[in-house]
């Protein structure tokens, strides 16, 4: 059950990510969906993965937040309203499609274990980050504290 | 070793504790941060020399790029003491700065590839930001660009990576390199993770035809943030890393080393070329970074230990004499305003010491003896002549006759010049300006003047892991 409320979770998140038109939205989508996935491939057994994917995600959240928050200027929201209409013309498969693939993957998930390879045992979360990854750890403290620094010039300047 | 990460880290949230006046301390505390960074790794750069080998401390290599970082973040954090006035954006830039030195010693520490990009991707936040300090339209620009050629070197240093730890079990360089040295591994799966980790680290370090994002960068960012970037940032993304990398991991792989080859003498000859044209002064040295990057990039082609340690030291000299380069380009950007080379003409005449620098550093940047260019260079040539390649060893060489005429040409239009109608009147820069350019090219000359009399050790520090 957790699993599957975890699957929608990412579905709807993802869904948000590439639908939103307020950008900023848009990549607090993203952050949300990787968190998600995070927590599902630790579930799976791969915390290592899971602690990759919450690595690559900090960075790329930082980076994303800077830039959006460096090069658009706010939306009326009117225009939000207009951007997203347009999007739902473009993307009115995609809701179809994903739940489509939900439903394939529902239906073969009783054969998938014999084609999987078995999951290392699961390790603590906590022991992966703090024993065999925590460089990594103090590397991703930095990378946020540089996205708040670098908004905080961006948006200070932008205040002036 | 870790406190070369752990410290400007702690530094960074002290200065931004809720303490009245703490804040302003930010710049300070990174100038004394990279001070004693820069100290501390000379020091233990002589131990090593001396054959003193502590267990967990920085090897000869790592203990250069630390001496490097330390003192690249010295002269840019005085430069933009100068270009950055106001006392709460000094703050910001100096809580930056510590962050970008805990980043990239990060990257110089690292014994893990998944490590190393999360380094990485640390320096590249941090140095998003100082391109597009100034929130003009060509910095946000410059930085978006960055940001996206950034965004395709992830991408193919994560896939480089996710294979390998799927071929060999590990992401730690020890691991990978016995798995690799072990063989039984498809070598074919093992050649497709070193060709996507090499396209990542050849676009951060901007050598052609990855450089899209480097002329732009380097000419939009503040001057104060292309001394940065010249002097440490591509060097430790892009070229430390792929030093490290093939050394450490993919040694004895003849086609990396034909690879190199290719793109590194593009490189040399290529932008050389392209630096001809320019007009403007940042954009120039832009392109005469690239050039001087595929020099490293042919030592370490090269393959033997001579190449690499010619790279190693290529790398500590080009990043003095471009980052004073780049202090004098702030130094005339700052009096005059603007990086336009005809605009500028004769207009350096009034600048006397900023003048004298200048011709040290494009003295030593085209390897003329005995300044620390030279010393390198020859290096390199050597290893390439040793190593059969001889061709390329003499393209090298009229590489850097090239290199010499474009820049002299530069600095005679700028500096020596007599102008048909006098010039506005412009006075010698700053101290804060001054002093790191007097301070560069005492080492510019320094570097060339001690090379020829350390001993053999210092060579074989440098290349304690050579194949």
């Amino acid at each position: 059950m957790t699993d599957h409320l975890l699957l929608t979770a990412l579905v709807v998140l993802a869904i948000v990510s590439v639908m939103a038109a307020d950008l900023i939205l848009s990549v607090l989508g993203l952050a949300a969906a990787s968190a998600v996935l995070s927590i599902v491939i630790f579930r799976m057994g791969a915390p290592m993965a899971a602690v990759f994917e919450l690595s690559v995600c900090a960075g790329l959240i930082s980076a994303l937040f800077v830039s959006v928050t460096g090069l658009i200027q706010p939306s009326r929201r009117q225009d939000v309203r207009e951007h997203l209409r347009k999007k739902l013309a473009r993307f009115w498969l995609l809701p179809l499609f994903a739940a489509g693939t939900g439903v394939i993957v529902f239906l073969i998930s009783a054969y998938l274990p014999s084609y999987l390879p078995a999951g290392a045992p699961a390790e603590d979360v906590r022991a992966v980050l703090w024993e065999h990854r925590r460089l990594d750890m103090v590397g991703q403290v930095i990378i946020l504290l540089a996205g708040v620094f670098g908004i905080t010039v961006i948006l200070k300047e932008k205040a002036e | 070793m870790n406190g070369y990460i752990l410290l400007p880290l702690a530094a960074a949230l002290v200065v931004n504790l809720p303490v009245p006046g703490v804040r302003r301390a930010a710049w300070h505390t990174a100038l004394i941060a990279a001070c004693v960074q820069g100290i501390v790794a000379a020091a233990m750069l002589a131990d090593r020399m001396r054959g003193v080998v502590l267990r967990g401390f920085p090897d000869g290599l790592s203990s250069v790029m630390l001496l490097t970082a330390g003192l690249v973040f010295v002269a840019g954090l005085l430069t933009a003491r100068a270009c950055v006035s106001e006392s709460n954006r000094q703050s910001l830039l100096g809580s930056l700065a510590l962050l970008g030195l805990a980043g990239i010693n990060g990257i110089v520490l690292a014994t893990d590839l998944f490590t190393m990009y999360v380094y990485l991707e640390a320096a590249a936040v941090v140095f998003f930001v100082f391109i597009a300090f100034d929130r003009d339209s060509g910095g946000l620009e410059a930085s978006f660009k960055y940001l996206l050629l950034s965004g395709v070197a992830t991408v193919f240093l994560l896939t480089g990576i996710g294979i390998l730890l799927l071929a060999t079990g590990s992401t730690s360089f020890d691991g990978v390199s016995a798995a690799v040295s072990a063989g039984g591994r498809d070598r074919n799966i093992v050649l497709l993770a070193a060709a996507c980790i090499v396209c990542g680290l050849l676009v951060k370090a901007g050598l052609m035809p990855f450089h899209g994002w480097l002329p732009d960068a380097y000419s939009a960012a503040p001057s104060w943030a292309s001394v940065l970037l010249a002097g440490i940032v591509t060097k430790t993304a892009g070229i430390y890393t792929l030093v490290r990398v093939s050394v450490a991991i993919f040694g004895a792989e003849k086609m990396a080393a034909e690879v190199f080859l290719v793109v590194g003498i593009v490189s040399v000859v290529a932008a050389a070329v392209a630096a001809l044209g320019q007009r403007n002064l940042k954009r120039m040295l832009a392109y005469s970074s690239i050039s001087q990057v595929g020099y490293i990039v042919l030592g370490l082609a090269a393959g033997t230990p001579l190449g690499i340690a010619g790279a190693i030291v290529h790398i500590f000299n080009h990043a003095v004499f471009k980052s004073l380069l780049f202090v004098n380009a702030a130094a005339l950007e700052h009096q005059a305003g603007t990086c336009d080379i005809p605009s500028l003409a004769g207009r350096g005449r009034q600048m006397p010491v900023t003048g004298a620098t200048s011709v040290l550093a494009v003295l030593s940047a085209a390897g003329i003896p005995p300044l620390g260019g030279f010393w390198s260079k020859l290096l390199i040539v050597m290893a390439l002549w040793s190593a059969g390649w001889h061709a390329l060893a003499v393209v090298a060489v009229g590489a850097s006759v090239l290199t010499l005429g474009y820049l002299l040409v530069f600095n005679r239009q700028v500096f020596f010049a007599v102008p048909k109608e006098p010039p506005p009147a412009m006075a010698e820069t700053g101290a804060d300006i001054l002093v790191p350019a007097l301070i560069l090219a005492a080492v510019v000359v320094g570097v060339g003047l001690v090379f020829p009399l350390l001993p053999e050790s210092f060579l074989l520090t440098l290349t304690e892991h050579a194949p």
